[in-house]
């Protein structure tokens, strides 16, 4: 069976200086898998994800970099892809557009044509999916934070992607809307590819982990293998997440 | 910050008029305002009255029109004084004014007593093209995003600014418009790549 997410040889410099981001990068995701994407800041985490929805390169080469579920990303099938693979960006307000949350949890469903009572019970649905239910006439600057993620996500949802690309969810919440972000996040099916610093969520979302550092995949295996190598975190900016520091009473974690 | 108007409704009589109907009513005492002569005139006496009595009749307050008046008539004040560069310049000067005032009351009055989502809807139901609508559409989510990033970023060199002199003050405002637009420019990109990611063509 095809990978949901394979990724070959990526390599991506920025048009504006002609900066390396990616460097022959390659990976792989499986339906239902969830991998984290780590490293430090500047490390080509967000270039990565803007890979994989299509969004980058600005122009396709012949030779095919990323495939969803065995299909190459190139410009004739991009809006398959877009539906295919959901992007939750990192700052909300980039991605709620609309006056209303009804309009915004709708606007990527009528883009592939749903409207009428479909569109308006698939937008229910899906803000219900995210906790949300009956939020369909709130406006969107008077969401908090925790809120205004969960609104993205259920947008994110209502398209019915295969793929979930999440880039920092949990970026400033508060514990409480972390905890709730994370175990929604752990309710909903199909593969999904993280990129974050929260490490804990890592250890907790996802099995696998890639490290990147300097636009280099320089580790790709299981989340506590990889975390307890304190060597290896600290060479890229990371650290031994306090989640693995305690030793567990019936033996190690993993 | 809310856009002006936003959950504002007046609960009377023109709150359940319908949004078409005070479209139509503004969009016809504008073009009859601006239709009116160059000069200062009894006519200038016919929307004043009938906005007048809008006014009374949707109980907008005098706070809420007046501040807003008071931003607009910056710009309308700005454009007025073009007028007084041309022969003549008085009277149109005047009437410039005039016009602009109450075109802007005109407006003030439709936002007090219909959401801008009912604007909207009314203006896609009149086939009004897609690209302006979601320019409206955008524009007015924003306006409070881009409010609250302005009022950090005023904070932020409040906080760092110890200097009483009107010309350093002067220079923080310049700094942070500059800086406001180079950051709306990097957040409209960042619109951009998510509105494609949901397939946005």
């Amino acid at each position: 069976m095809n990978p949901a997410v394979e990724v070959r040889n990526l390599s991506y410099r920025y048009p504006q200086d002609g900066e390396s981001a990616l460097d022959s990068v390659s990976f792989c995701v499986a339906e239902d898998e969830c991998v984290a994407v780590l490293g430090p800041n500047g490390a080509g985490k967000s270039t990565l994800l803007l890979h994989l929805n299509g969004l980058l390169p600005e122009h396709f080469s012949p030779e095919p970099t990323v495939w969803i579920a065995g299909e190459p990303i190139g410009s004739k099938n991009l809006a398959q892809v877009r539906q295919k693979v959901g992007l939750l960006f990192q700052d909300p307000d980039d991605q709620l557009i609309s006056a209303t949350v009804f309009e915004d949890v709708a606007f990527g469903p009528r883009q592939l044509g749903i409207e009428g009572g479909i569109l308006k019970s698939l937008v229910s649905y899906c803000l219900g999916q995210v906790g949300l239910a009956g939020f369909e006439e709130r406006q969107p600057h008077r969401l908090s934070h925790g809120e205004k993620r969960r609104v993205c996500l259920a947008g994110v949802l209502a398209c019915k992607p295969s793929v979930l690309v999440l880039d920092e969810p949990t970026s400033d919440l508060d514990p409480r809307g972390r905890r709730e972000f994370k175990t929604l996040l752990q309710s909903l099916p199909g593969a999904k590819i993280v990129a974050t610093h929260d490490l804990e969520l890592a250890v907790d979302l996802c099995s696998r982990v890639v490290i990147l550092d300097d636009g280099k995949l320089v580790a790709d295996g299981p989340t506590v293998t990889l975390l307890s190598n304190e060597a290896l975190m600290l060479a890229h900016g990371l650290e031994k997440p306090h989640i693995l520091l305690h030793r567990h009473p019936h033996g190690p974690v993993d | 910050m809310h856009p002006p108007g936003i959950e504002r409704r007046a609960p009377s009589l023109s709150s359940r008029t319908s949004p078409r109907l005070k479209l139509l009513a503004v969009l016809v005492i504008i073009s009859f305002t601006a239709l009116l002569p160059r000069r200062p005139d009894k006519l200038y006496l016919i929307p004043a009255a009938v906005l007048l009595a809008s006014w009374a009749a949707c109980r907008m307050p005098l706070r809420f029109a007046i501040g807003r008046l008071l931003v607009a008539e910056v710009f309308i004040i700005g454009i007025a004084l073009l007028s007084l560069f041309r022969p003549a310049a008085t009277p149109i000067f005047l009437s410039a004014l005039l016009k602009s005032n109450l075109c802007v009351l005109a407006m003030l009055l439709l936002i007090w007593t219909t959401p801008f989502q009912e604007i909207l809807q009314q203006l896609r139901a009149w086939r009004l093209p897609s690209v302006m609508l979601t320019t409206l559409a955008l524009m007015y989510r924003y306006l409070p995003v881009l409010g609250e990033e302005a009022r950090r970023m005023s904070r932020a060199r409040a906080s760092r600014s110890f200097s009483a002199r009107r010309r350093l003050s002067w220079q923080n405002l310049a700094m942070v418009i500059s800086q406001l637009f180079i950051r709306s420019v990097d957040r409209a990109e960042r619109i951009y790549l998510a509105m494609c990611a949901r397939g946005w063509k």
